[in-house]
């Protein structure tokens, strides 16, 4: 009895074996936008494996931190390797996740019956960004410091819930080693595994509803519609893609090495040009310049809700925009889609910049 | 009448300036208040009070000027009447005026428990002490220094003897051609001091432990320092500089020719920031104005001159290494100690110049010259690395490369095969 027949009589391997075989892929001029959903799920799986290997060096600790960062980076044998990858892994994955959400935006892929595939995404989204900001500060070094002290500052500003937010980011009134442990534990525990679980779910509502096609294309009778099958077409030209990402990782982390800088100073004053993580460029740089009022709101207060307001919307797209469920593109979302990417582009690059 | 009433209404007016009971108690701030309403503000004995020293720790006009503070009512018994009443202070007055205080320990003690009480005895000593007691009344006293009214802690930046203000202080008498005439005094010393290398930290950079005038001069005692202190003085802060210089045969050369030792080289007031060309045999030279060309001096100091070339020369060169390795994202922390090493051995070896023996001076550049090579072979090492990280990437990337073009071939193969199926 070979081992596919033991498992098949426990798990019935078969009907996975038959559902993958029968399932198949839309081909149109969109189907390149397929490959980003599986490039961000292997810049994940890159980064849980390249994050176990820095964990078995990395001791979180202000007085430790630091010092076992630049060990990895100098004593460790390919050290230097694993830590730039999982810096550059983490910077694309959620550069290929915001990619991934505005052509499942555009494509509307949210409409019915695949409203709880967006929100899944939409959590995965929060808690990538929960990633970067937790492994942000790990290295301990300046700009991260103050970094964090300026972005909890942020979190502090949220009404009513303020205060109790930044001491429970902070593990007290300030950044310190404390903040740098209960980071750890978030960064290396407590995201892993809400990520885990929501991904999971994102990934068989996937697997159970199919690839979504534009109402444009869905317009078109199945039987000329053109596709080809999952696996082993499409599953390996996915490989394909993971492959060159993979390449372009190596060259970026051999070319363009994240330099470590000096190390935090809690009592030194900040230093000039604190910039976030591109991702927060745009949130930040607007928050820098509301007025201090905007009528009787205080500014910062009136950005976070201007955020809190638009994440809001953002999230409950697929319940709002309920002409798209009749394969309808109302041109209200479509522009506002693209006035977002707009307003975030040039918000960061105007950050950069200045 | 009218006098009590101006009297009262000055009071009120002081009171409600400085908000204190201090014109409510002294009949000569009260009065002095509306006597100097004429006056330009800068002239009005009271508006110097508010951060008067005296002032603040209680004391009042009549215990430098005698008089009655209390007599409110009369101008005559506050003053003309009163048998301690001094008025103004004459030159000639001051040291007793002041020293009656400040020569006094258990009195002085009240305020501070270390202050001292010598400045009256020392001025005795000093230049201005002898002078104004041969009857010079153009020689500098206490309030020509401290201010008259309106004296301030020496710690407060605002006072005329804090640090970065006495060179200004001084300069108001030892700048003026008239005032020096008849002592013969050089009057340039300021202008020579304000562009030399201590001028220059103390007034430009606000470097207050750069050395004043009073640093080298003295205080209260204030003395032209001789040709056999100068060491002494200079060597007060460059005591490395004065140690090495004194054990050096020229110490006692320059002494016997009557050449102040630091002074010789480096000059005084305008003393500049001291550069390598001072060794050597260039036009710079600091030892060439002495010796001539056959000197075996000449063969000391271009050794010197070459010593430190060859460590300023090996630091650039193990600095650009560093840098190098470092902007290609290698960890340099560890090179930065061997730089830093190799600076401190370059100073040291400016140090050990003024031993004026070749050995010495040896001694401390080697450590120099090691941890240079140190820095360089450590790069050198990182440099290796990158190169050897680009070709594993090249590598890397060839074997992904043919994966990628494999598996496109092959999916492209099943495409043709399934498509020729369905036909």
């Amino acid at each position: 009895m070979s081992i596919y027949e033991w498992m098949n009589e426990r798990i019935d391997l078969d009907s996975v074996k038959k559902f993958a075989l029968k399932k198949r892929v839309p081909i149109f001029y969109g189907s390149v936008w397929y490959y980003l959903g599986g490039v961000s799920l292997f810049l994940f799986m890159v980064q849980v494996f390249t994050g176990i290997l820095l964990i078995l060096y990395y001791q979180p600790g202000a007085e430790t931190a630091y010092e076992s960062v630049k060990f990895i980076i100098s004593r460790v044998e390919f050290g230097w390797l694993i830590r730039e990858v999982h810096s550059w892994s983490a910077n694309l994955f959620i550069l290929f996740a915001f990619f991934h959400m505005f052509t499942v935006f555009f494509a509307k892929a949210y409409r019915k019956p695949r409203e709880m595939t967006w929100v899944t995404g939409m959590i995965l989204l929060m808690l990538s960004l929960g990633f970067g900001f937790s492994g942000y500060l790990l290295p301990w070094n300046e700009l991260a410091y103050f970094a964090t002290k300026v972005g909890s500052d942020i979190a502090g500003a949220v009404p009513v819930i303020g205060d109790f937010a930044l001491r429970l980011l902070r593990a007290g009134d300030e950044v310190s080693g404390a903040t740098l442990t209960r980071f750890y534990g978030i960064h290396t525990a407590l995201l892993p595994g809400m990520f885990t679980v929501v991904l999971g779910i994102h990934l068989i509502l996937v697997q159970v509803q199919g690839m979504s096609v534009p109402p444009e294309i869905e317009k078109i009778p199945e039987e000329k519609r053109k596709s080809i099958p999952f696996f082993p077409d499409f599953a390996l030209q996915d490989a394909m893609a993971w492959l060159i990402v993979l390449n372009l990782i190596a060259l970026l982390a051999v070319f363009f090495p994240w330099d470590l800088g000096p190390k935090a100073d809690p009592l030194a004053s900040a230093p000039a040009g604190i910039k976030p993580e591109w991702y927060f460029m745009f949130m930040f740089q607007t928050l820098k310049y509301i007025p201090a009022h905007v009528l009787f709101i205080e500014g910062e207060l009136f950005g976070i809700m201007l955020f809190s307001i638009g994440g809001l919307i953002w999230f409950l797209v697929p319940f709002l925009d309920k002409k798209a469920n009749d394969g309808i593109r109302t041109p209200f979302w479509t522009w506002f889609g693209i006035l977002l990417i707009i307003y975030m582009i040039v918000l960061t690059a105007w950050g950069y910049l200045t | 009448m009218m006098k009590k009433s101006i009297c009262l209404y000055s009071f009120l007016i002081f009171s409600l300036l400085f908000g204190s009971n201090l014109s409510q108690e002294d009949a000569c701030i009260a009065c002095h208040v509306e006597v100097d309403q004429e006056l330009d503000d800068e002239d009005k004995i009271v508006n110097h009070f508010e951060s008067d020293i005296h002032i603040k720790v209680g004391l009042s006009c009549a215990d430098c000027h005698g008089g009655d503070p209390n007599a409110f009512d009369d101008e005559d018994e506050a003053m003309w009447e009163n048998e301690t009443f001094i008025g103004a202070i004459e030159k000639s007055e001051q040291l007793d005026v002041c020293g009656k205080c400040h020569s006094d320990p258990l009195f002085m003690r009240r305020y501070s428990i270390d202050v001292k009480v010598d400045q009256v005895s020392q001025y005795k000593t000093s230049g201005h002490g002898i002078s104004l007691a041969e009857g010079n009344d153009k020689v500098a006293v206490c309030t020509d220094c401290h201010n008259v009214h309106g004296i301030l802690p020496v710690n407060d930046p605002r006072a005329p003897v804090y640090a970065k203000n006495i060179p200004e202080t001084c300069s108001k008498c030892h700048s003026d051609d008239t005032r020096m005439f008849e002592s013969g005094l050089p009057t340039n010393q300021f202008d020579e001091y304000k562009n030399s290398v201590h001028g220059v930290a103390l007034l430009e950079n606000g470097d207050i432990g750069a050395p004043a005038c009073n640093d080298c001069h003295g205080n209260h005692g204030a003395t032209p320092p001789y040709v056999e202190n100068v060491d002494q003085i200079c060597g007060t802060c460059h005591s490395n500089n004065k140690n090495l210089f004194q054990k050096s045969h020229l110490n006692d050369i320059f002494l016997s020719k009557g050449f102040g030792q630091c002074e010789a080289c480096h000059g005084n007031h305008d003393v500049e920031i001291p550069t390598d060309e001072f060794l050597g045999w260039s036009s710079e030279s600091a030892c060439k104005p002495c010796h001539e060309d056959s000197h075996p001096a000449k063969l000391m100091a271009s050794h010197f001159y070459q010593t430190i070339d060859s460590l300023k020369i090996g630091l650039i060169q193990a600095h650009d290494m560093v840098e190098k390795a470092e902007h290609k994202g290698m960890i340099v922390s560890e090179l930065l100690f061997d730089l830093e090493d190799a600076k401190k051995a370059l100073i040291q070896t400016r140090t050990n110049i003024h031993s004026f023996n070749n050995a010495f001076v040896d001694s401390g550049a080697a450590p120099g010259f090691v941890s240079i090579q140190a820095a360089i072979n450590g790069s050198n090492v990182l440099l290796d690395e990158v190169i050897y990280r680009r070709k594993g990437l090249l590598a890397f990337s060839l074997i992904i490369t043919i994966f990628v073009i494999a598996i496109g071939l092959k999916v492209k193969e099943w495409k043709r095969i399934r498509e020729s199926e369905e036909v």
